[in-house]
């Protein structure tokens, strides 16, 4: 016989917790108490070793916060960034929940599945101490002490000697090999890889799907609402837009009040801004966005829309208009002139001047002179 | 019984006494009531948190708690104390409650307010939860001394069948004591939470010292019954709600944040301003995150000094914040000085020689109460 379990059968919890440092300190191998009931302090008189369930939940636990901050910081600081309530992207506040509920999910499961799966080894098919005769007994008044063996040579005989000299009532000998789990604990390690790695998997694939796939966007609640799309034709409103135009009379925030009515009046102003670097990239960024559409891209009158849009816009490069002063090219912008629209409600007085400025950077670019290029 | 350390006790409080008088005379009487208002809430919390787990031991039935339950017994006898502090206290409405200005009624939010909000309602309130304080100590304490000498077990019937309506007293007057006291210091702020906040501050403080004094009690020889489970359950408490009270406040704080509105953010944004933001951190560590960390291990809620050291600190970092709530509405910074260290030298060494007295009268244990050899052999 080289594994099994002696089991000394006692009559009671103090016969027991008696024998138990008796049985210790002559007997080699593992000791187990099998009880009716818990037995206060037995695990310590055993010698069992303090289970590492609290240390393995505290660190799943610092596992799941820290990295759902990290994931947290990566989808809402870098990869995603969007705009929510007007909150900065990296609003910590907004973190603390989910890390909260990460923590817990995974410190709990720890605790549950640690406990059943890697500790306990379940599922079992079978545990050779429940064959045992006595454990019918053990399930009822009696209290079991066993002391397991394997590989070694135990002494049988002076083990039972022992435990009668200790006071049990019985002795019974399991002649069979250790508790055998239905799967091993590698199988479960095996387990819990392979599902942590197919996350990965699964999460990078998905992420580079949506990356080379964006017509198809996983989630599209969002996209998919009945609104009023701007720049879209709509049977919401009598107009047909979709878009609302300004009530007359908007203004700019922080507008000046202007009174020139009419354009040679406006001819005295002085633009205001100096021409640096970057007021003429306002003034490009302004152009573009506004006047492109109907001015062209170089201000040469000829923009994509043309066909479409009626009136014919001015050309904006022209000597007649190189002779403009900046505050008539002004008083345009800020009034607008029969087709033309006011920017009064669009645009900034800054961001008016700077496209003034920007209209000569045109109006130069255009008629370029042979020695510009010496 | 130890005289030297009565006398010692008196000589702090005298001491704390005198500077308490004249940090009025020299700085002026707002901030002496600030004070006042903070220290007296500091030990109200800590008596009817106390008041509350006798209670709560009676409503759920607790054996283990009852070879404890003579030192929160003793230690709610501060929420009576603290009666004739809140009568005295209503002479600070006027240095620091800004509702009480009758210019204030032309703002909309005040007037709104000034149903629940003015001075005649105020004060029967106070007197109403004072007398109704004073009546649960009666029921619950004085029933169990009584009960000491008669050993008659029909008072656990009366606790039992009463402690169920204390809770809704309770409920609703310590949340009268949150809204009143301090949330009306700034009358333009609305949080509903609150009153649970400041009931997780009380209990806290309720069980941290508690905690303090059966362990000082046990490191002197009296209560060596308790064993290290009934004194580790007490860590399990603290740990609990150290995070409860972190849960709430915060909860307070995001929805706050997220929301953005004038009336909510307003005390935050008064709370963050200079000195006070990085209390605000301070507060977050040492109420939450030491305490929390420091309870995690099995062995450390049940080693007496170690736990003694962490209660202690909990009750200080419950003091601390308190002060994080009352003072900002001083304005000009943050006051910190003799003056609110004469105010605690007066109401600790106070409190201190109030409790000692209280303790060395009778047993210190409720020795009339048929279920306390149950909870002697409590085990975990
Ligand atoms: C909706 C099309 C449209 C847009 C957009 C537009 N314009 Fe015009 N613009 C016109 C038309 C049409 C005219 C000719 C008006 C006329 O003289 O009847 C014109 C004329 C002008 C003139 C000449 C005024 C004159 O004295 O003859 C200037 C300068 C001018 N636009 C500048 C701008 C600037 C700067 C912007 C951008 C802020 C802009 N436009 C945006 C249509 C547009």
């Amino acid at each position: 016989m080289n594994s099994g379990s002696v089991l000394g059968i006692f009559d009671s919890a103090e016969l027991l917790v008696n024998a138990i440092p008796r049985v210790k300190a002559k007997a080699q191998g593992r000791l187990e108490a099998y009880t009716p009931y818990p037995i206060e302090g037995i695990d310590k008189l055993l010698g069992l070793r303090k289970s590492p369930i609290g240390g393995m939940v505290l660190i799943m636990g610092v596992i799941g916060a820290i990295s759902t901050i990290l994931f947290e910081l990566w989808t809402s600081g870098i990869d995603y960034p969007l705009t929510t309530a007007g909150k900065p992207h990296l609003s910590w506040e907004a973190f603390i929940p989910i890390m909260f509920e990460v923590t817990v999910l995974f410190a709990t499961f720890t605790a549950g599945l640690g406990m059943l799966l890697l500790l306990n080894r379940l599922p079992m098919f079978r545990d050779p101490m429940l064959s045992a005769k006595s454990m019918p007994l053990i399930t009822r008044d009696k209290f079991a002490l066993a002391v397991e063996f394997s590989g070694s040579d135990l002494d049988v005989d002076s083990i039972t000697k022992l435990f009668q000299q200790a006071g049990a009532g019985q002795v019974e000998v399991i002649a069979k090999p250790a508790p055998v789990g239905a799967v091993s604990p590698n199988f479960f390690a095996g387990l819990f890889a392979t599902i942590a790695v197919s996350c990965v998997i699964a999460g990078l694939l998905m992420y580079w799907a949506i990356k080379l796939f964006p017509v198809s966007p996983p989630i599209s609640h969002m996209l998919v609402q009945p609104r009023l799309n701007s720049q879209r034709a709509d049977g919401f409103f009598k107009n047909g837009f979709g878009m609302r135009l300004p009530v007359a009379g908007t203004v700019r925030r922080g507008a000046v009040s202007y009174s020139i009515t009419s354009q040679e009046n406006a001819a005295g102003l002085v633009n205001p801004y100096p021409r640096t670097n970057e007021i003429l990239n306002q003034g490009r960024r302004t152009y573009n966005t506004y006047c492109s559409v109907c001015h062209g891209i170089l201000g040469d009158g000829h923009p994509m829309l043309t066909a479409a849009y009626g009136a014919k816009p001015a050309n904006l490069v022209s000597q007649q208009m190189i002779d403009l002063r900046d505050g008539e090219v002004y008083h345009v912008i800020r009034m607008g002139r029969n087709a033309m629209p006011s920017y009064t409600a669009d645009l900034a007085e800054n961001e008016r001047w700077a496209t003034v400025h920007y209209i000569r950077t045109l109006q130069r670019a255009m008629n370029a002179r042979d020695d510009d290029i010496k | 019984m130890n005289k030297q350390t009565d006398k010692r006790l008196a000589a702090t409080a005298a001491l704390g006494l005198i500077g308490i008088i004249a940090a009025g005379l020299v700085f002026g009487w707002s901030r002496f009531w600030a004070n006042w208002i903070l220290w007296f809430l500091f030990l109200l919390t800590i008596g009817l948190g106390s008041l509350f787990i006798v209670a709560l031991e009676h409503v759920v039935g607790a054996r283990w708690s009852i070879p404890l339950r003579r030192v929160p017994e003793r230690l709610s006898s501060l929420a009576v104390l603290m009666g004739p502090a809140a009568l005295l206290a209503l002479f600070s409405l006027h240095f620091l409650y800004p509702w009480t200005k009758p210019e204030n009624l032309q703002n909309p939010v005040m007037a709104g307010k000034a149903v629940w909000l003015n001075e005649r309602f105020f004060i029967w309130r106070v007197i109403g939860c004072v007398v109704l304080w004073a009546i649960a100590y009666w029921v619950f304490v004085s029933g169990s001394v009584r009960q000491d000498r008669d050993h008659n077990p029909s008072f656990n019937l009366r606790a039992r069948r009463l402690a169920p309506l204390f809770m809704v007293v309770f409920g609703i007057t310590i949340t009268i004591v949150a809204f009143d006291w301090i949330s009306s210091l700034e009358p333009e702020w609305y949080s509903d939470i609150f009153g649970v906040y400041i009931f997780a501050g009380t209990f806290l403080a309720g069980l941290a010292a508690t905690t303090l004094t059966v362990l000082y009690l046990k490191s002197k020889g009296r209560l060596p019954e308790i064993k290290p489970d009934h004194i580790y359950n007490l860590g399990g408490f603290l740990f609990a709600f150290t995070v409860f009270w972190s849960y709430i406040g915060f909860a307070q704080y995001l929805l706050m944040w997220y929301a953005n509105l004038p009336e909510e953010v307003l005390w935050y944004k008064e709370r963050l301003q200079g000195a006070w933001g990085p209390l605000l951190l301070v507060l977050a560590i040492f109420h939450f995150l030491v305490p929390f960390f420091l309870l995690i291990p099995r062995e450390a809620k049940s080693n007496p000094k170690f736990l003694f050291w962490t209660a202690a600190f909990i009750l200080f970092s419950h003091w601390l914040d308190l002060y994080w709530m009352i003072f900002p509405v001083l304005g000009h910074g943050m006051h910190l000085g003799w003056p609110e260290l004469s105010f605690g030298f007066f109401s600790i060494g106070g409190v201190l020689l109030w409790i000692r007295h209280s303790m060395s009268r009778g047993a210190d244990m409720p020795v009339g109460d048929p279920f306390l050899r149950e909870g002697l052999g409590f085990r975990l």
